[in-house]
């Protein structure tokens, strides 16, 4: 089976110095897989370079049938790849139901529309509502999204990365400053709409990792250490050396 | 061929004055990150200040007071006005310089009149330095040239060499660990200001004495800087100087080609037709040789958006 | 929109309606000249208050307006495809395409860079039109005159100020409604991060160019309505005040409220109209003011306004009194003591004076008349009064600020007009 998102070989330089030196990853179609790793290992650089927000400056990203380095945030966003942000990333003015109204209207084509108001498109406003009630966010319909609490906007985050009905869904520590109910319901939100869909998430929070993840790569300086299921991985002697030195580990 | 040569010599130094004034700008907008709308206003205070000095203090002594005079509303400016609305953000920060700018011009308006005024270069400097073919050269042109690489080179050791020049480095590139180190940042950002001030009023106490000195002088100067840090790529002192002298060469020698493309269209048998359509077609260069930055600014928009040395956002 | 919006819009529509009953023929003019205004700063802030965009260039898309609607108004004689009233049809259509121009090579940088980009398109067609005497007609500009259409002769101010005012409702209101279309929700989007809008799949340079060529046609409308009332068209339209005029008006008037600009806009014309007999110096009144809201009240007046409203839900009408007319007050004295110092200076350093001092030379600084009492410049009587004005007026400041904080300590804290947030519209 093709994986639904592969990296083969990619690296990214900034002026001299070489941030990713040569990542393989493979995210498989329907998997849950989990990118982990020490702080600075490169991980939402990883996430920059799939998304199109940079260019690798070597190396190949295969998505779905087409290669997309280098290619555009909004192209390979139509192609059916969504993500979230570490850093907060919304619409600071706009309400709540506005910011994922936003995310929600593209798919349904309405973004060239002139000739008609946006309240009388009633599936965008039902999917709207939808979302808001699945991550939560219901009660703060009108509030600005620059106004929410930190768990809320990372809440919100997650809600926009999933607007756009996507195949690939990228969530970058999208559980962080979350309480522990907040995480549980967060877990379990990710676990029901990410069925039928495949999931790359950068998570620090190993109990999350392990019960969420089916596949793990642990990302060290650059590059991908490991790759394998939270057993192995848990038992791999290289990914003990690079998180607790190399001593600890022996 | 003389005739070339002058072109070309008249296109450096403009265009070295262009680079004087929009050296400050890069340089404050690499530090602050915003756009001083007002720094073609320091340009034409510096002009202004001089005109006004040079009755009491000479020619000479009104050039170099002027700019030092520059420096100092520079220095308020950034303290009083900048400083305040500095958490507002980038956009905030340009539309206040766009109003001082509107200000400065109105005062001056207000305390020169609305009409060009007298100020001339001094009958000292008024000779021709050398001949060119049978045109002469004036001295006054070489010496506008020669304070632009004077003070290039100046403001390069400054800051390469010197302590205080590397102090001001890091303030730009990382001002929250120069502040961390016990540099007082605060004060290193208002002397860039007024320095970069000071030297806009430098040129405009010099290049007002060749030009004319007008209320108007800061738009046309500052619309054509504006093209130089598009073309050259904001924040890139190369780019600058490439760009300034780029655009002080193109226009120079334009202004003495009189052939439109009506004339290129003679060559395909068309000259008959485009004379009767007219308009655009019938336009000598030479007549439009002030648009032609405009026309390299859109060509940089479409090639090469970041600029000419700029990085790529 | 708020439902208890429509009352005090409806009363002003009808005040407009009403107006040449009211108003003597010149006032009608003015306020012809402000409608004009209002709707070129309205199409300015969809770009600006809106989208997020600085656009220094604006005076481009109104000038072709006008050159377009001028021509059109030869061409067709007022008859035909095109009657008199429905002429600034050419300006709304020469707006969109020169927008869409314009709009795809300035957008292509944002911020910064997009500012410069559009005010040195402006300076470009400035520096063109007087070369191209067809299209902009030379030093004297080009003519046309209003022909009679529709049973209306369009020779009275009046028929032109209704038809000025038909034009400037539909347009604010089409702008409105558009406000409420996808591609007017997604404008806010560009305004607040468009960054993100590129993540969620929309092509922002396409977005950008749309939202600017409607403001530009809008513009273009504005344009081709001056064309009408004045029935000429100049190359001086094109000119950087022109730029610049705009971008004061509407942040003095408040870019965050959908009418603020409007309201900026006609307030400044009017004053323009109003002192342009009185003082040389209404521009630098205009800078200065522009200078002081940028500073101290960005959301502009309309943003005051609803400041005021707000404070008065937490506070009372009755509390906020005393606060207000102190506020007001120290406004009025600052704004005298400004006035009467720059009239003073204006009037120093003018040519006229200079000459007589140089005639009279040995005779000393002679007093210069000034709202009806001669001033010897040299006399600290004279200086003593902006002085004294000043004094009063910032302490007049301080207890307004005083003011303020004992009542925000009363009661629950209302927020202030700096941190006001913007109108998601």
């Amino acid at each position: 089976m093709q994986p639904i998102l592969a990296l083969s070989g990619v690296r990214k330089s900034f002026g001299d110095a070489e941030i990713i030196r040569g990542v393989e990853l493979e995210l498989r179609a329907g998997e849950r897989h989990a990118v982990i790793g020490p702080n600075g290992a490169g991980k939402s650089t990883v996430f920059h370079l799939i998304s199109g927000h940079y260019a690798p400056t070597g190396g190949r990203i295969h998505f779905d049938g087409h290669d997309i380095q280098g290619a555009s945030p909004q192209h390979i966003n139509r192609l059916g790849l969504a993500r979230s942000f570490q850093i907060t990333n919304l619409f600071p003015k706009l309400s709540v139901y506005e910011n994922l109204r936003i995310a929600v209207m593209r798919r349904h084509g309405v973004q060239h529309t002139l000739w008609r108001f946006i309240g009388g498109y009633a599936k965008v406003r039902e999917e709207t509502e939808q979302l808001m009630e699945l991550v939560r966010l219901a009660g703060r319909r009108d509030a600005s999204a620059g106004e929410l609490s930190y768990s809320e906007q990372r809440s919100m985050e997650i809600g926009m990365a999933l607007a756009s009905d996507p195949k690939v869904i990228l969530l970058d520590e999208p559980m962080a400053g979350m309480s522990h109910e907040e995480t549980d319901y967060a877990v379990e939100l990710i676990k029901t709409v990410t069925r039928g869909r495949s999931l790359l998430i950068v998570e620090h929070d190993m109990d999350v990792v392990f019960s969420l993840c089916d596949r793990i790569s642990v990302l060290v300086y650059g590059q991908v250490i490991a790759t394998g299921t939270p057993e192995e991985i848990r038992n791999n002697q290289k990914v003990k050396e690079a998180y607790l030195g190399e001593e600890a580990a022996a | 061929m003389e005739n070339l040569i002058v072109s070309l010599l008249n296109g450096v130094i403009y265009g070295l004055l262009l680079f004087m004034v929009s050296a400050g700008l890069t340089l404050i907008f690499g530090m602050m990150g915003v756009l001083n709308f007002a720094h073609a206003s320091f340009y034409m205070l510096g002009a202004y200040f001089a005109y006004a000095l040079q009755g009491s203090l000479g020619f000479w002594g009104a050039l170099l007071a002027s700019p030092i005079l520059v420096g100092l509303v520079g220095v308020v400016v950034e303290k009083y006005f900048l400083r305040r609305v500095h958490h507002h953000g980038h956009a905030h920060e340009l539309l206040l310089t766009f109003g001082l700018s509107f200000i400065i011009a109105e005062l001056i308006k207000l305390f020169f009149g609305n009409f060009p005024v007298d100020y001339r270069i001094p009958a000292s400097m008024d000779f021709a330095l050398f001949r060119l073919g049978d045109a002469n050269y004036p001295a006054y042109r070489i010496l506008m040239g020669s304070v632009a690489v004077v003070m290039f080179i100046l403001v390069y050791l400054l800051l390469t060499r010197t302590r205080v020049g590397i102090v001001v480095r890091s303030a730009i590139y990382k001002p929250r660990m120069a502040e961390a180190l016990g540099h007082n940042v605060p004060l290193v950002f208002m002397g860039v200001f007024g320095v970069g001030a000071a030297l806009a009023g430098l040129a405009g106490a010099v290049a007002g004495a060749f030009y004319t000195t007008n209320p108007n002088m800061a738009l046309e100067l500052g619309v054509m800087v504006f093209v130089v840090v598009v073309v050259g790529g904001l924040g890139s002192m190369g780019g600058a100087m490439l760009a300034s002298l780029l655009i002080g060469v193109i226009t120079s020698l334009s202004v003495g080609v009189d052939y439109s493309l009506a004339d290129i269209l003679a060559w395909f048998g068309a000259r008959a037709w485009a004379e009767q359509v007219g308009g655009l077609l019938t336009l000598k260069l030479s007549s439009i040789s002030a648009t032609i930055p405009f026309a390299l600014m859109l060509l940089i928009l479409m090639v090469r958006p970041s600029g000419l040395m700029g990085e790529k956002s | 929109m708020q439902s208890k919006l429509w009352i005090p819009l409806a009363v002003g529509v009808a005040l407009l309606v009403a107006l040449p009953a009211l108003l003597s023929q010149s006032l009608v003019n003015a306020a012809i000249q402000m409608l004009i205004a209002a709707l070129f700063a309205c199409a300015f802030n969809l770009v600006c208050g809106q989208a997020g965009m600085l656009s220094f260039g604006h005076a481009a898309y109104f000038g072709v307006g006008t050159f377009a609607t001028v021509h059109a108004m030869n061409a067709f004689n007022g008859a035909g495809l095109l009657p008199t009233p429905l002429m600034p049809l050419a300006g709304a259509v020469v707006g969109l395409l020169t927008g869409i121009a314009a709009g795809w090579f300035a957008t292509q940088r944002t911020g910064t860079y997009f500012a410069m980009i559009t005010l040195a398109l402006a300076e470009l067609m400035h520096a063109l039109a007087p070369h191209l005497k067809g299209v902009f007609g030379g030093e004297a500009g080009i003519s046309a005159m209003r022909m009679p259409a529709w049973g209306l002769g369009f020779g009275s101010s009046t028929e032109v100020y209704y038809l000025v005012l038909a034009w400037v409702l539909l347009s604010l209101a089409l702008l409105y409604l558009f406000t409420l279309t996808p591609v007017g929700r997604l404008t806010l989007g560009l305004r607040e991060n468009s960054q993100r809008l590129r993540f969620l799949g929309y092509d922002v340079h396409r977005l950008n160019v749309t939202v600017f060529a409607i403001s530009a046609m809008f513009a273009g409308i504005a344009g081709g309505l001056q064309a009408l009332n004045t029935e000429s068209a100049n190359y001086v339209l094109l000119e950087s005040h022109v730029s610049a005029a705009v971008v004061l008006n509407s942040y003095i008037g408040g870019v965050t409220v959908f009418l603020g600009p409007a309201l900026g806009a006609a307030l400044m014309t009017f004053f323009g109209y109003a002192v342009s007999d009185l003082t040389r110096s209404w521009l630098l009144y205009q800078g200065v003011l522009f200078v002081l809201v940028m500073m101290f009240m960005p959301t502009g007046l309309a943003g005051f306004i609803r400041w005021v409203g707000t404070a008065r839900r937490a506070h009372g009408t009755v509390a906020l009194l005393p606060m207000l007319c102190a506020g007001l007050l120290a406004g009025l004295l600052l704004t005298a003591g400004t006035v009467f110092t720059v009239e003073l200076l204006q009037r120093f350093f003018s040519q006229d004076y200079r000459a007589m001092a140089a005639l009279n030379a040995g005779a000393g600084w002679a007093p210069i008349a000034l709202f009806g009492r001669d001033w010897l410049p040299t006399a600290v009587a004279t200086w003593a009064v902006p002085l004294g004005l000043w004094a009063v007026g910032a302490a007049l400041v301080r207890a307004t600020a005083r003011l303020w904080h004992a009542l925000q300590e009363r009661a629950e804290p209302a927020e202030t007009p700096t941190a006001q947030q913007g109108s998601a519209l």
